[in-house]
C-alpha cells in the first residue's frame, strides 16, 4: 500500500491522476455511473463501443475515470488499460440473475492480470432501484468476493439513476488509499 | 525524464524504444503522457514502426486538448489498417467528438472517421456521418460530403442503403458553395463507380444541378472550382442560347491564377463551343481564351510543359487561336528540351503568311544551337512550314540552303531531307539548287538523307549530267546499305534508265541483277523482279508506271517530318506529324487539363487496371484508322464504276504507293485519293482495276485478277497466298514505311526468307 500512498502524495506537486476502471457486463450501468460521478446527472446513453474518460473531482481528489465498453466484442481489450490502474470499480447489473455467472468469470479473470495485483476493488451492485434486484450479499456471493485473497475489496448497493450508494463507495476508496 | 526538460522527438534510445514510449504512453501525467505521443508521431514520420502502440496511443484519443486529439487521429489514420481489430476502441470516442461543441473537432472527427478504411467500423460510422452531413456549421458538412465518397469506396451498398446519395444530391441546393463544391466533388467520384448492378447513376448533370453549380462556382475554393468545372463538362447544353450562357459565366474563371482552373474552364469552353451557333460569339470566346493559355508560359517549365500540350491540342482543333502570339512560343536558351520541342511544334502551327519572316528567322538560329536533335527538329520546322505556306517556300528553301552552306554534317543531312519533301510538293520550282545538293553527296552516312539525295537525283535525272556517275558511285557500296537506301537506288537506277536509256543500260542491269542475285531482303529482291519484268515486258508500261505524274504531298501528310517514324503507331501515322485522328482530338478535348490531354492518348490507355497492353492500344488505333479510311473510301473512285477515271487512280496508287516506299518517310498516307493506309482490300481493288483498265499492263499484273480471288478466298490455300500477297505489298508501298503493323502479311515474308523466295517467285512466274 506504500506505493499507493505515495502515489497519492505525489498528486500534490505534479498534476497527477488517480487512475479507476469502471467495467462491467454491457449493460450494467457503467457510462451512467461515470457521467453521475461527473455531472451529477443521468444522460442518456448509448453502447460504448470503446471507451470514455473523465476526470472527477471529489473531495479534493482528482481521479481519472476509465468507463470501457461492456460488449463481448471489446472486453478482450479491458487489458490494454490495466496499466496504473489505482482501483477498480466492477459494476454488477443486479437484475440480470442469469449473467451473473459470465460476470464472475470476468472479474476472476480479471484479477489474475499480474497489472492489477495492487489494485484495489470496489463492486457496485447496480440498479437497486428495480424490481427483482438481488441484495448485496447475494452479488457477493456470485461473484464470490469471499474467496479472494490479497485484495482489498468492498460492495456496495447502488442505483445510478438515483444516485444512491455512489458515493458511499467513492468514501471507502478513498479511505482506503489514504491508508 | 524530467518533466520539464525539453522534449527530444527525434531521439533514440538504446533500448527498446517502443518498450519505453509504452511505459510513458500510460503515464499519469498528462505532460509526459503528450510528449510520449509526439514522440511516436515523430517516429511514423521517420518510417519506424510504432504500430504495436496503437491500444496506448489511442487511450490519450479522448482529450479536450486539441493538439493531443490531432496527433492521436494522425496516428490512427495511419496504423488503423494494421490494427482493424482494434480500431474499434476508437469509436465511441469518435461518437462523442462528431457531438462536440466546436465545429473544427466535429469536422476532424468525421474527416478522420472517412480516412480509416476499415470495415469493422463501418457499422458505426453511419450514425455520426448522418448527423454531420446535416450539421449547422458548413465546415463540417463539407468535410461529411467527402467522407460519404469515402464510404462508398469500401462499401456502396451501406452507401445507398443509408440515404447518402440523397443526402449528398441536397447538399447540392446548399447555401454555401463550398458545400456543394465538395458535394459535387463527392458525387463525381461516386458516379465513376456507379453501376447499374449497384443502383444507377447517383450523379447526372441535369439543367438544375447545372444551375446550382454554376451558382457556386465563383465563390469556392480552387479545389471547388476544379470539381464544378469538372462536372460542368459533363453537361450537355440544349441549344447554343444555354451554351452561350455558360461560357459566359466560366470565362471569368480565365483569369484565376491557377493553372488547373484556367485549363477546365478552357475544356468547358472547348467542349460547350461544339453547341454554339453564333460566330461572333465564338470569335470574341475563343479570343478571350489566348491571354490566359499565354499566361500559363510564365510557369514553371513542368507546368509549361503542361500547358503547352494542351495548347497543341486545342490549336489542333481551333486553329484560329492564338494567331498573333506565336512570338510567346520561342524558345528562350535555357528551356528544358521537352518544352522547346513543344514549342516548335506549336511555332510551326502558328506560323503563316504574315509571320513567317520571324518564325524562319527563329527557326535559323535555333539550327545553330548545340543540341543536335533540337538542331534536327528545327530543320524540319523549316521545311514543314515551306510545306505549309506555299508564299514562304522560296524563302524557306533560302534558309534552307543557307543552312547546307554551314556543312554541319547533321545540318546538311536533315536538310537534304528536307528539301525532298519540298521538291515533292513543289514540283518543277527549286530545280536549280540541285547542284548545291549533289556538292554535299559525299558528307551523306544517313540512310534517310542518302535515300532522299537518291531520289532526287533520280527524279531530277534528265536535269543532273552527271546523274549517272552519281548514281553509279553510290552503287559502289550497294551491298553493303541500308535496306531503305536499296530500294531508292534501286528505283531511282530504273528512273535513270528510262530517261537516260542509253547510258545507264549496262548499269540498270547490273543493279536489277544484284538485287535479285545477292540480296537477302525480299522487299528490295521482289521490287527489282517486278522493275525488271516490267522493263523486259513492255518498257512503254515501265515508263507510265516509274515516272508518271506523282501527287503532290499536303501539309497534312506533314512532309514526312517524322524522322522516327517506325516507332508510332498508326493512328498519328503520319511519320511523325502529331496530328491526332478526329474521333482521337474529341476525346482529348474532353480531357483537357488531365493527363490524357499531355500523352495525347485517351485514358483507357494508360489509367489503372482498365489500361490496355501496349498492343491493344495499337489495335485500337488501326480500328480507329480503318473507320476513318471507310469514310474516305466513299470519296475515292471506285475503279469500273467510273471507267474512265479509273485507270488513272490505280495508276496514281500504284505510283503513289511504289514511291511511298521509296521514300519511306513520305508514305503520303493521306494523299488523295487512296493512302498508304489502306487496308488489304484497297490495294485489291486498286489492283483489279489496273488489271482490267490498262491492258497494256496486263503483262505484268495479269494475275492480279486471280489473286484478287485467292485473297478473298480467305486465305484458303497455302502460305504462298500471303507471301506473294506480302511481297506485291512489299513493292506496293509497304515496303520500308514505318506503320508495318499495318500489315500483318508484310512480316511474314520477312521472317521466312526462304518459303518466300520459293513461293513468290513460283507465283509471280504463274501469273506471268
Amino acid at each position: 500500500m506504500g506505493s499507493i500512498f505515495s502515489r497519492i502524495l505525489g498528486r500534490l506537486w505534479g498534476d497527477k491522476e488517480v487512475r479507476i476502471l469502471i467495467l462491467g457486463l454491457d449493460g450494467a450501468g457503467k457510462t451512467t455511473i461515470l457521467y453521475r460521478l461527473q455531472v451529477g446527472e443521468v444522460v442518456t446513453t448509448i453502447p460504448t463501443i470503446g471507451f470514455n474518460v473523465e476526470t472527477v473531482q471529489y473531495k479534493n481528489i482528482k481521479f481519472q475515470v476509465w468507463d470501457l465498453g461492456g460488449q463481448t466484442s471489446i472486453r478482450p481489450y479491458w487489458r490494454c488499460y490495466y496499466a496504473n490502474t489505482d482501483a477498480v470499480i466492477y459494476v454488477v447489473d443486479s437484475v440480470d440473475r442469469d449473467r451473473v455467472s459470465t460476470a464472475k468469470e470476468e472479474l476472476m479473470a480479471m484479477l489474475e492480470e499480474d497489472e492489477l495485483k495492487d489494485a484495489s476493488l470496489l463492486v457496485f451492485a447496480n440498479k437497486q432501484d428495480m424490481q427483482g434486484a438481488m441484495s448485496a450479499a447475494e452479488v457477493s456471493d456470485a461473484l464470490g468476493l469471499s474467496t479472494l485473497m490479497n485484495r482489498q475489496w468492498s460492495i456496495y448497493k447502488t442505483s445510478a439513476v438515483k444516485g444512491e450508494g455512489l458515493t458511499e463507495g467513492l468514501d471507502w476508496l478513498i479511505n482506503i488509499m489514504q491508508k | 525524464m524530467d518533466v520539464f526538460s525539453k522534449p527530444k522527438f527525434f531521439t533514440t534510445s538504446t533500448k527498446g524504444e517502443n518498450a519505453e514510449l509504452l511505459v510513458e504512453l500510460n503515464s499519469e501525467y498528462r505532460e509526459r503522457r503528450k510528449d510520449a505521443v509526439k514522440r511516436v508521431i515523430a517516429n511514423m514520420t521517420v518510417g519506424k514502426d510504432v504500430s504495436s502502440l496503437f491500444p496506448q496511443v489511442v487511450k490519450n484519443m479522448q482529450t479536450e486538448d486539441l493538439e493531443m486529439k490531432k496527433l492521436v487521429y494522425l496516428y490512427l489514420m495511419n496504423y488503423a489498417k494494421s490494427n482493424p481489430d482494434l480500431v474499434i476502441l476508437a469509436v465511441n470516442t469518435f461518437v462523442r467528438d462528431t457531438d462536440h461543441l466546436n465545429p473544427l473537432i466535429r469536422a476532424l472527427a468525421i474527416r478522420t472517421m472517412g480516412c480509416i478504411r476499415v470495415d469493422k467500423i463501418l457499422d458505426h460510422v453511419c450514425e455520426p456521418l448522418k448527423k454531420c452531413l446535416q450539421d449547422d456549421n458548413p465546415y463540417v458538412r463539407k468535410t461529411a460530403a467527402l467522407a460519404v465518397a469515402k464510404l462508398w469506396d469500401l462499401d456502396q451498398e451501406r452507401a445507398r442503403e443509408n440515404g447518402f446519395v440523397e443526402i449528398l444530391q441536397e447538399l447540392l441546393s446548399d447555401s454555401t458553395p463550398m458545400v456543394v463544391a465538395n458535394a459535387v466533388t463527392a458525387l463525381a467520384e461516386m458516379q465513376e463507380s456507379a453501376t447499374i448492378d449497384n443502383g444507377g447513376d447517383v450523379f447526372v448533370v441535369n439543367v438544375v444541378t447545372m444551375n446550382k453549380m454554376l451558382a457556386a462556382l465563383n465563390e469556392c475554393t480552387e479545389w471547388g472550382q476544379i470539381a464544378i468545372l469538372t462536372s460542368l463538362a459533363d453537361y450537355r447544353p440544349v441549344d447554343s442560347k444555354e451554351a452561350e450562357n455558360i461560357c459566359e459565366r466560366v470565362v471569368p474563371r480565365l483569369s484565376h491564377a491557377n493553372g488547373s482552373v484556367v485549363l477546365s474552364s478552357i475544356r468547358v469552353i472547348m467542349m460547350y463551343m461544339r453547341y454554339l451557333k453564333n460566330d461572333d460569339f465564338v470569335k470574341a470566346l475563343i479570343k478571350k481564351m489566348s491571354p490566359p493559355l499565354v499566361s500559363l508560359l510564365a510557369s514553371p517549365p513542368e507546368v509549361q510543359y503542361v500547358a503547352l500540350r494542351n495548347i497543341n491540342l486545342i490549336l489542333q482543333k481551333r486553329p484560329d487561336i492564338l494567331q498573333n502570339d506565336v512570338r510567346v512560343f520561342f524558345c528562350k536558351y535555357n528551356d528544358p528540351p521537352y518544352v522547346k520541342r513543344e514549342k516548335l511544334e506549336i511555332i510551326i502551327k502558328l506560323s503563316n503568311g504574315r509571320n513567317i519572316d520571324q518564325v524562319l528567322s527563329e527557326l535559323k538560329e535555333y539550327a545553330s544551337e548545340v543540341d543536335v536533335d533540337f538542331v534536327r527538329k528545327a530543320v524540319r520546322a523549316i521545311g514543314r512550314c515551306a510545306i505549309m505556306i506555299d508564299e514562304a517556300s522560296e524563302r524557306c528553301v533560302n534558309v534552307l540552303l543557307d543552312l547546307i552552306n554551314t556543312k554541319v554534317n547533321y545540318v546538311v543531312q536533315e536538310a537534304i531531307i528536307v528539301i525532298k519533301d519540298i521538291f515533292r510538293k513543289y514540283p518543277q520550282r527549286y530545280e536549280a539548287i540541285i547542284p548545291t545538293l549533289c556538292q554535299n553527296l559525299d558528307s551523306l552516312d544517313e540512310p534517310e538523307a542518302k535515300g532522299s539525295l537518291i531520289w532526287i537525283l533520280g527524279e531530277y535525272a534528265e536535269r543532273i549530267e552527271n546523274a549517272v556517275e552519281l548514281i553509279e558511285s553510290f552503287l559502289e557500296t550497294f551491298l553493303e546499305e541500308n535496306s531503305q537506301v536499296q530500294l531508292q537506288l534501286l528505283t531511282a537506277t530504273v528512273k535513270l534508265f528510262l530517261k537516260k536509256p542509253s547510258q545507264s543500260q549496262e548499269l540498270v542491269h547490273r543493279v536489277l541483277q544484284t538485287a535479285t542475285q545477292e540480296i537477302d531482303n525480299p522487299d528490295t529482291r521482289d521490287r527489282a523482279y517486278v522493275y525488271w519484268r516490267l522493263l523486259s515486258t513492255d518498257p512503254q508500261a515501265a515508263k507510265a508506271v516509274v515516272l508518271s505524274e506523282k501527287p503532290p504531298i499536303s501539309v497534312e501528310s506533314g512532309g514526312g517530318t517524322g524522322a522516327t517514324g517506325s516507332g508510332r503507331g498508326p493512328s498519328n501515322g503520319l511519320a511523325g506529324v502529331s496530328r491526332i485522328a478526329p474521333g482521337l482530338m474529341d476525346e482529348l478535348i474532353c480531357n483537357i487539363s488531365t493527363l490524357a490531354s499531355v500523352y495525347h492518348k485517351p485514358p483507357r490507355a494508360f489509367l489503372g487496371n482498365k489500361a490496355f497492353s501496349a498492343d491493344a492500344v495499337r489495335k485500337a488505333a488501326v480500328e480507329d484508322a480503318k473507320d476513318e479510311e471507310q469514310i474516305a473510301g466513299e470519296d475515292a473512285p471506285v475503279p469500273g464504276s467510273a471507267a474512265a477515271a479509273a485507270p488513272k487512280n490505280a495508276m496514281a496508287d500504284l505510283l503513289d504507293l511504289d514511291f511511298g516506299s521509296a521514300e519511306p518517310q513520305v508514305p503520303a498516307y493521306s494523299s488523295p485519293p487512296v493512302s498508304g493506309t489502306r487496308a488489304p482490300a484497297n490495294y485489291n481493288a486498286d489492283l483489279f482495276g489496273l488489271s482490267s483498265d490498262m491492258g497494256n499492263m496486263s503483262g505484268a499484273f495479269g494475275g492480279s485478277n486471280g489473286l484478287q480471288n485467292n485473297m478473298n478466298g480467305g486465305n484458303s490455300a497455302s502460305g504462298s497466298n500471303g507471301n506473294l500477297f506480302g511481297d506485291l505489298g512489299g513493292f506496293g508501298g509497304f515496303g520500308q514505311s514505318p506503320p508495318l503493323s499495318q500489315n500483318q502479311q508484310h512480316q511474314q515474308p520477312q521472317s521466312t526468307p526462304q518459303n518466300t523466295q520459293s513461293s513468290a517467285v513460283n507465283d509471280l512466274l504463274d501469273l506471268l
